[in-house]
Formats: structure tokens, sequence, C-alpha cells
């Protein structure tokens, strides 16, 4: 009996023990990225340190260029079976190979998923599942001269009020030498998504039955585009490369911050931050920038999965968030990021985040239809005709309008 | 008198002509020089000086700081000596075998051939960008991956080297073949021996081009690699450059390294060079 019961002992003991090697076997994932050289270093320390929290957990970052050079990588290793474990995304990118992500929210608390800024949630969940998680986030904010703008304007009259006056032709040769504002509506259509959301338009209905881009409100929000087209400089290039000698005041993301702080630096004037100037419906902006995804092939093992799940949940902890955010001038992604002492600290050394922190917590993303690449291209055209004075806002609209339904009955 | 007074003409008249063709050639100089001017004053510049207004053509203060700032965002020494075995190895590649079809196509007569020659000059139309991903399927599968096999061995072959080639070899007399072959010469010691002396300038044209080209590959290199080790200078330079905007004092840095192969290369072959491209088409 003592024997009998001694061997059951041992092999429960031998069972937890093989069950633990077996949890800690080690496991090695690739996690693709398109961080540039200022950021390799923040991304590599996080990395560092979610190995030293899982010891058994190798992880390999792999610097794949820009994010159009990401995007093709992960296509053509879609179609050559060789995707890594996670990798920075698009929402656009993975919405159409949707079935090969493995759901992270499965493997979330309650606690974890309710901390997600609210308006990251639709844009990371598919079929009703959150199945990716946010990551470089950054929020279209408001940026302007304080010394032509003391008070930034609060809303779209304002604005176009002030773009009208600050746009000058200081030698007289018929030429304006200063824009009000700037707008980028090739590279940038999210400016555009902005001004439709204020007005309180969508690109589609709510469920994805109907165009409605070209309904008022549409129509309102390229309207007020093409009422600032007289005082704005429209380019492709980064507003930096123009600000503050050639326009006064821009719409651009938060993560822009250091390049256009660094271009008012050089004239010798100071740069504020703000909100975007509120529209009819309200104020708020889009969120840009990437999630990662776990992918979910036969060729990834559970344990890579599991470890690749691990490895994302780690990044949206508010300490590593917060982290990320400081260092690499992106924005927290979760609520409670918000109320640490270190981003308390950060937002009151620093201005301008108050601005970028109060839009963030109130910004929305890109919607997931499948064809929403498709659908931003063809916006980002109509954009810019109207920005151009090629087209009015009507038939620009149409014309959207009338490009996106096909890609709604496919 | 009159004669000296007409020379005399003669001589001011082509002073003035050789001083307007001086004037012209020097705008045309600066024109093409103005780029590399502004690339290696902006790699000595600070953060603030890069794009700043009015320009500063020399930088009011010299960082020299840049160059070794840029070499440390990347392994840049191991992307160079990539850069170099590459570049080396798929220039060696290609000059054999273009040297190869070159000849067949320009001196042979074997069945198919000016359909094969059309069907090679129309793979030319189709875009690297369609046949990138079905090229990355092959690599894969292949298990050439991350490897320098994928980096090399696609690339030592080019259908525009052969047609520049086999252009060359058509301008060669027959006659000269005829009296090897009296003299029991066969093709390959023909092409090796004869062929290939004569043809110097234009297989040196070949040898740039294809140098140049495997030193400036950036989306070939960037989707078949995953490993730093296996990179090269032009992923290296995309480091400095981001979503919202560009290091362009550092990536201007690193711009000046990568070129200076390339214009030292340039400059010791430039004649060899234009003379192939001019010799090209004479038949």
């Amino acid at each position: 009996m003592r024997l009998h019961r001694m061997f059951l002992v041992g092999l429960i003991g031998a069972l937890l023990i093989g069950a633990t090697a077996l949890a800690q076997e080690p496991v090695t994932i690739t996690f693709w990225h398109a961080m540039s050289s200022g950021h390799q270093p923040n991304l590599q320390k996080l990395a560092d340190d979610f190995m030293a929290e899982y010891p058994y957990i190798t992880v390999e970052l792999v610097y794949q260029g820009g994010y159009g050079d990401l995007q093709q990588k992960i296509n053509a290793a879609v179609v050559g079976k060789n995707l890594p474990t996670i990798a920075q995304v698009y929402e656009n990118w993975v919405t159409p190979i949707a079935e090969i992500l493995y759901p992270i929210g499965p493997h979330m608390t309650d606690e974890e998923k309710a901390d997600i800024i609210d308006g990251l949630v639709e844009s990371n969940t598919y079929n009703d599942v959150l199945t990716t998680l946010p990551f470089n986030k950054s929020i279209m904010v408001f940026y302007y001269r304080t010394d032509l703008v003391p008070t930034p304007p609060s809303t779209w009259e304002e604005y176009l009020a002030m773009a009208r006056d600050l746009t000058v032709d200081e030698d007289g040769d018929g030429r304006i030498d200063r824009y009000g504002t700037g707008f980028r509506p090739a590279a940038n259509p999210e400016q555009f998504l902005t001004l439709l959301e204020q007005a309180g338009g969508s690109i589609l209905n709510e469920d994805w039955s109907e165009v409605t881009i070209d309904n008022d409100a549409g129509l309102a929000a390229m309207q007020f585009a093409a009422d600032l087209t007289p005082y704005s400089f429209v380019t492709g290039e980064y507003m930096s490369d123009h600000f503050p000698y050639k326009v006064c005041m821009f719409i651009d993301t938060s993560a822009g911050y250091y390049y256009n702080n660094r271009a008012a630096q050089n004239k010798g004037v100071e740069m504020g931050v703000a909100r975007v100037p509120a529209g009819p419906a309200n104020q708020k902006s889009m969120i840009q920038g990437t999630n990662v995804a776990v992918f979910d092939t036969d060729y990834i093992t559970q344990a890579q999965k599991e470890a690749g799940t691990l490895l994302a949940r780690f990044l949206i902890r508010a300490e590593n968030t917060v982290f990320w955010a400081i260092k690499g001038g992106y924005q927290p992604v979760t609520k409670s990021a918000y109320e640490t002492d270190e981003w308390i600290e950060f937002v009151a050394g620093h201005d301008y985040q108050i601005a970028m922190s109060e839009q963030m917590l109130d910004g929305f993303s890109q919607i997931l239809h499948p064809y929403y690449g498709d659908m931003r291209s063809i916006i980002a055209t109509g954009y810019e005709e109207v920005m151009m004075g090629v087209s009015t806002p009507r038939q620009a609209l149409d014309e959207i309008a009338a490009e996106i339904e096909p890609l709604l009955e496919d | 008198m009159e004669a000296s007074r007409s020379a005399q003409y003669y001589i001011a008249r082509q002073r003035v002509y050789r001083l307007i063709l001086y004037l012209l050639l020097f705008a045309g100089c600066a024109i093409m020089l103005l780029p590399f001017i502004w690339m290696l004053t902006t790699s000595l510049k600070s953060s603030v000086a890069v794009l700043q207004m009015p320009p500063q053509w020399i930088p009011r203060d010299w960082a020299w700081s840049n160059y070794p700032r840029a070499w440390s965002v990347a392994p840049f020494g191991r992307y160079f000596f990539n850069s170099f075995f590459i570049s080396i190895t798929t220039t060696i590649g290609e000059v054999i075998t273009t040297i190869l079809a070159a000849y067949a196509f320009a001196k042979m007569r074997f069945f198919g051939k000016n359909l094969l020659f059309a069907g090679l000059l129309a793979t030319l139309m189709i875009p690297g960008e369609m046949l990138l991903i079905p090229n990355y399927v092959t690599i894969v599968n292949l298990g050439w991956l991350d490897r320098y096999q994928a980096l090399i061995i696609p690339w030592i072959v080019s259908v525009f080297g052969i047609f520049l080639l086999r252009q060359f070899f058509r301008s060669i007399p027959d006659e000269l073949w005829d009296s090897a072959r009296i003299d029991g010469c066969r093709r390959l010691r023909f092409l090796w021996q004869i062929v290939v002396p004569l043809s110097k300038p234009a297989i040196l044209t070949v040898a740039l081009f294809k140098f140049l080209g495997s030193w400036n590959a950036y989306q070939w290199v960037l989707i078949m690699t995953n490993t730093e080790g296996m990179r090269t200078v032009p992923v290296g330079l995309q480091l400095f450059s981001s979503e919202v905007g560009t290091a362009y004092e550092l990536l201007m840095a690193a711009s000046v390294l990568a070129i200076i192969p390339v214009l030292l290369l340039f400059f010791f072959a430039q004649k060899q060079f234009i003379q192939g491209i001019a010799r090209t088409g004479i038949k």
C-alpha cells in the first residue's frame, strides 16, 4: 500500500515536472516590423524585457523596410507559406486574409480587453472576436505657429477664417508666398476622413450594404475641404518640409511631432499642438498606425502562436505602451496607460501631449471592410481632385460613390 | 591685308563659339553636379540646418559626426561586404552568360533563333512587380530564402545585356570567323580569343550596368532576405526614413558612403563605358 502511494506520488510529480518542462519548452518567434532606425532600439528593449519575463521564448525582430515593403513581404509570404509568427499590420492588409489570423482576444482577460481605447476595439475585431491588438498608434492633431495663431481654431468656421487671413502674397507678385494651411490629400486621405467623421458622415452605412459618403454629411465635409482650397498648400511631401514658412497650420499625425517641431525651430518659431477643430457633429479625429497580428497557419506551431499572443498582450501593458509612446512619439493604446504616473509626468513636461492625449481618447479608426484599401485610394483621388480645384465636391463625391459601389457587390 | 583680317575674324568667331559651348557645358555640368553637391553638404549639416530656408549651401556648423552616427545605425560593414560580394559575383556571372548567349544569337544559326530572341525581348515588357510574388514562392521552394543563392543566381542573366552584346557582335565581320575556321578554330575558341578581345568596350558596358544594378538593388534583397547579415547597403539606407519623416543628414551621409565605390568605378572605366554605348549601334 505504501509502495502504491509512493508510486502514485512519483507519477504525479513526474507528470507535473513533464508538463512544466513541456510548457517551458524553448520556442522562437519572429516579429516582422517596419520600425526605422530611431525606433528599433526601443522595440529591442521591449523584446528584451519580454524575453526576460518569458525566458523560454526567443523573439527575433526582423526589419522589413517601410510599410509598403512590409505589406509586400507579407503578401508574398502568404503565398510562399513563409509568414512570421507575429507582424505589424495595417487593418486593410489583413482584412482580406482574416481567416489566417490567430485571435488574441480569447487569450485575454476581460479587464485587458476593456482597457483598450474604445476607438481601437472595432478595428481590431474580426467576426466579433478581438483578433489583433493595437500597437504603434498616432492621432491626427492640429499643428500651428503660435506667433501667427495665438489661439488655435476650435471650429471649422474659425479654421476657415484664420486660413484666409493667414494666406498672403508677401511680395505682391500675384503668387501666394504663405498659405494659411496645408493638406496632403493623396498621401493622407485620413485628413478628409477626419472631416467626414466630424460632419457626422461615413463611407458606408452600418451593415456595409450602402455607400453613404456622398450624402449631406459627406458633401459638407468635402465642401469644407473645397472652401479651404484657396488657402491651402497642397502637396504630396511631408508637411514638415514646408512648415512653418509656407504653411502656418495644418492637420497631421501626432507621430510627426518631432519633424514638425524641428521645422518650426529652424525658423525660430514656436509650434503649438491643439485638438483638430470641431466639425458640425463632433471633434473626433482619425487614429492611424498599425496593429500586431499573430498568424494561424499549419507551419506555425501552437506554441509559437501562444508565444506570439503573449508578446502582443505584453506590448499593450500600460507600462510598455507608455514606454513605446514616450520613446517613439506614438500614443498609448490603453485607457489605464493614460493614468499611470509615468504618462502623467510625461504630459506635464510636454504640453503638446495634452491635446494629443485628449484627441486619442476620442479617436476613431478605419472600418474593416475587405476592400477598405481600394476605397481609401478612391477617396484619396477624389479628395485630391477637389483640393487641386479639378473637381467640385459634388462631382468628386459622385465619382467616389460610383467607384466604391461595385466593391460592395463582391 | 584682307586675308589677315579674314583670318582674325575667323579666329575671333571660333573663340566666341568655343566660349558659348563651354558656358553651355558648364551649365549642364552644374545641373548634373548639383544633386551630388547637395548630398555632400547635407551630410555635413545638423538636423536643424537640413531644411533651413534659405538653404545653407555651405554648412555653418560642420557635423562630421553624421558619418559615424550613420554608420552605427546598422551593420553597414556587413552591408557593404554583401553589396560588393553580390555585385561582383552577379557581374562576373552575367558577363559570362551574356557573352555566350549574345554570340549564339548574333553569329550562329539554329532553329527558332529569331523566335527565341523575340521571346526574350518580350520578357523585358513584363513589370518586375508582377513577378515578385511568383519569384518569391520559387525561391522559398528552392530553399534559397535568406541565402546568397537567392541574391545571385537569378541575376546572372540579363536580357538587356544579351541584346546589347548581340548588337555589338553583329558588327564583327563574318570573314573573321571564316578565316579562323579555315585554320581549324572552333566556335568557343574563336569567341574567347578573338571576339571577346575585340568587344571589350561593349562587355565592360554590360559589366558596368550590371554592377550598378546589383549595387542599387533594394526590393529584391529586402523581399528575399530576413536577417541583417544578408542585407545590402540600399536596404540599410531605408532605415533613415520613417512614415512621418526622414533623417536627411544621416541618410545623405550614408548615401555618400554608398556612392563612393560606384563613382570610383565610373571614373576608372568611363572611357570604355562611353565607347561601349557609342559602338553598340555601329555596323
